[in-house]
């Protein structure tokens, strides 16, 4: 299977580094307008460098394209590529507007091509493990969720994330990881809260979660937290609690005794290795569903519910009220 | 040399009783001079313990020449307690929530006002280390300004009276608000809760009339928010009874606090299960030594009767919110 790479950023490198070690999938191009990032990712994995995504796509002609664009790039390359007859694998969010997801879906099924969204939280093992314990009714009636993201702003790396038009901000951007694992384990929503304030450098966000099972997810997400980048999760049921803590789960610590410039009289590097990233199982899962004409464990309708309640969390916390949503995802008062 | 403060307990319904009667005990200055709590079996250890006198009706304790009295009453009897132990000329502190609503709890205050007699509200988490600490980096500056705090404070299901709203007022959401909706409080002396959205449910226990899950959010004033997750979601099988955290977040950095980081981890086959246990200061004790030192060197107490009804009304006005769906206004 021929795989290309739209976009050599930081996520186009972690699928470039995951396809070039993946058996039976070739990388055969990767694209960037900043050419000379193309070009460093085309050394390091042996697939053919381009500047432009319409140059790449005629020259190698994938079987799938790997969008690693920015959020506000996702629908109009889903639709170009779908058009060309090339699979899609889409960072996550879908979209920014529900609209734009659906139209994605629309022209990836009218041309029959497979759309699927890199919501990769469902592919770390840590997640998988509670979300497999809350179906199997380990918890019992699970009642009260804490989900925790929190790093660096991405927009002192990348401009256009500082722009919430484009990126949509912590909350569609990073807290969707969160909404969609929320969403999966809990159910539907019946009612979104959000407190949030956005300051030099830093959105921070609060949201509240109501299922209607009953349950209540608050959910905290932060970019500009000056330390490491770090998750947590809490689920408490009647029948007990799980909890995963990135910074409690590091197996391996490797302290150098390095005298640096600024008098530091040693680093201390935490890592959690595993043998596959979270990011090659997922991929992997793709490649797998792909031939083998299976449903994904996370579809695009999915990843536009996420992106549904992303967005009426950043409404909440511009009206200060509280969002409603009948069945399906049906916003109260609405049709 | 510093005055003894005669202290009567008035009933020990709320277990925080025997914590502030053990503080009492290490307290040079303090004498526990009574007891009143209507089953003379459950305080008879604390009897033997103090040689405090027994009392089954309250009143008479109030007739005797103490200068003070800690009430741990159920809930719903604080305000009545409150009345009557001011109008004896007793100085007070009293368990948490302060009271039921706030004009009972706006009486409880003026009342003592017009006794003069000093009201102080139970709140020892501003005596844990870690939080003292916080505060104190807070105020130095070191995170820039407050913009948002988000606190827990998970438990236990207390079982008993706790659970009979006649007697308690309410479940998880205002016996578990209080605590940190204070610590917000007393980061922030100059701001005030403007807004309240809150869930409430039942979904640990079975069989239970009140709440055991809540979730509390805040505005201040200053346009700093915060929430607190208020629930009994501690399960049997949990190492500990429950937690007090908060992430208190700056514009220049931020602040992580586990109260009861500082635990031991004891796995012993006869508890069935792996347990932490506490090593850190205890705040019961220095919460009880705060007010009889007040009392004895004539100052005013740390945490005052105001400082309850801040927290409480916020309690109090989320059950409003659980009501309606939406946020109100305090």
């Amino acid at each position: 299977m021929r795989i290309a790479i739209a976009g050599c950023g930081g996520m186009g490198r972690v699928h470039a580094g995951e396809f070039a070690q993946m058996p039976g999938v070739e990388l055969v191009g990767v694209c960037d307008i900043e050419y000379h990032l193309a070009e460093e990712l085309a050394a390091k994995t042996g697939a053919s460098a381009f500047a432009s995504y319409e140059e790449m796509m005629s020259a190698v002609k994938p079987d799938v394209v790997s969008l690693a664009l920015p959020s506000y790039l996702h629908k109009e390359y889903a639709c170009r590529s779908a058009r060309l007859g090339v699979h899609v694998i889409c960072e996550k969010p879908i979209a920014l507007t529900a609209e734009d997801a659906r139209e994605a879906m629309a022209v990836c099924k009218e041309h029959g091509v497979e759309l699927f969204l890199g919501h990769v939280v469902r592919f770390f093992p840590e997640y998988v493990q509670i979300k497999e314990a809350v179906n199997a009714g380990t918890l019992g009636q699970m009642g009260v969720v804490h989900l925790k993201r929190v790093g660096s702003h991405p927009g002192t790396v990348r401009e256009w994330y500082n722009d919430e038009a484009k990126s949509g901000g912590v909350i569609v951007d990073l807290m969707i990881h969160d909404i969609d694992f929320a969403l999966w384990t809990l159910g539907e929503p019946k009612s979104v809260y959000t407190l949030r304030r956005t300051w030099a450098g830093s959105d921070y966000a609060l949201i509240t979660l109501v299922f209607h099972n009953g349950a209540v997810a608050n959910l905290e997400g932060y970019w500009g937290d000056p330390g490491s980048f770090r998750t947590s999760a809490e689920f408490a049921g009647s029948g007990g609690i799980i909890r995963t803590d990135s910074e409690k789960s590091r197996s391996v610590i490797i302290r150098k005794s390095a005298q640096n410039a600024e008098g530091q009289r040693f680093a201390e590097i935490p890592e959690s290795p595993s043998l596959h990233s979270p990011y090659y199982l997922e991929l992997e899962h793709f490649i797998t569903c792909l031939r083998e004409h299976r449903e994904p464990a996370v579809t695009p309708e999915d990843a536009c519910r996420a992106l549904i309640v992303a967005n009426a969390a950043r409404e909440s916390a511009v009206t200060g009220q509280a969002v409603h949503f009948g069945h399906d995802f049906v916003r109260e008062g609405q049709q | 040399m510093k005055k003894q403060v005669k202290v009567g307990m008035i009933s020990f319904a709320h277990g925080h009783a025997f914590s502030y009667l053990e503080g009492l005990s290490k307290l040079p200055q303090a004498v526990v001079a009574g007891i009143a709590h209507p089953v003379r079996s459950e305080v008879e250890e604390a009897l033997q313990q103090t040689g405090a006198a027994y009392y089954a009706d309250y009143h008479d304790l109030l007739r005797t020449d103490i200068d003070a009295v800690i009430i741990c009453s159920e809930n719903v009897h604080h305000a009545q307690l409150t009345l009557d132990a001011a109008r004896a000329g007793k100085h007070i502190m009293c368990e948490k929530p302060l009271g039921l609503s706030v004009a009972e709890m706006e009486e409880m205050i003026s009342v003592c006002a017009e006794a003069g007699v000093q009201l102080m509200t139970a709140f020892p988490c501003r005596y844990l280390s870690a939080v003292v600490r916080a505060r104190e980096a807070v105020i130095n500056g070191e995170i820039g300004e407050i913009v948002a705090i988000k606190g827990t404070n998970r438990g236990t299901m207390p079982g008993g009276w706790f659970l009979d709203p006649a007697l308690s007022g309410g479940g998880a959401l205002l016996d578990h608000t209080v605590h940190v909706m204070d610590l917000m409080n007393w980061l922030m002396p100059n701001s005030k809760v403007a807004e309240v959205y809150a869930y409430a449910n039942r979904i640990f226990h079975e069989d239970i009339q009140v709440e055991d899950a809540g979730m509390m959010h805040v505005k201040f004033d200053n346009g700093v928010f915060g929430v607190i997750d208020t629930s009994w979601s501690r399960s049997k099988s949990f190492p500990t009874w429950g937690d007090v955290t908060l992430e208190i977040v700056g514009t220049a950095g931020t602040i992580s606090v586990d109260s009861m980081a500082q635990h031991n981890e004891w796995f012993i086959d006869k508890d069935g299960k792996g347990q932490y246990h506490f090593w850190g200061d205890s705040m019961d004790h220095l919460l009880v030594k705060s007010f009889i030192e007040a009392l004895a060197e004539n100052q005013p107490v740390p945490i005052n009767g105001v400082d309850g009804l801040r927290s409480a009304e916020v309690a109090l006005a989320g059950y409003q919110s659980v009501a309606s769906g939406q946020p109100v206004k305090l």
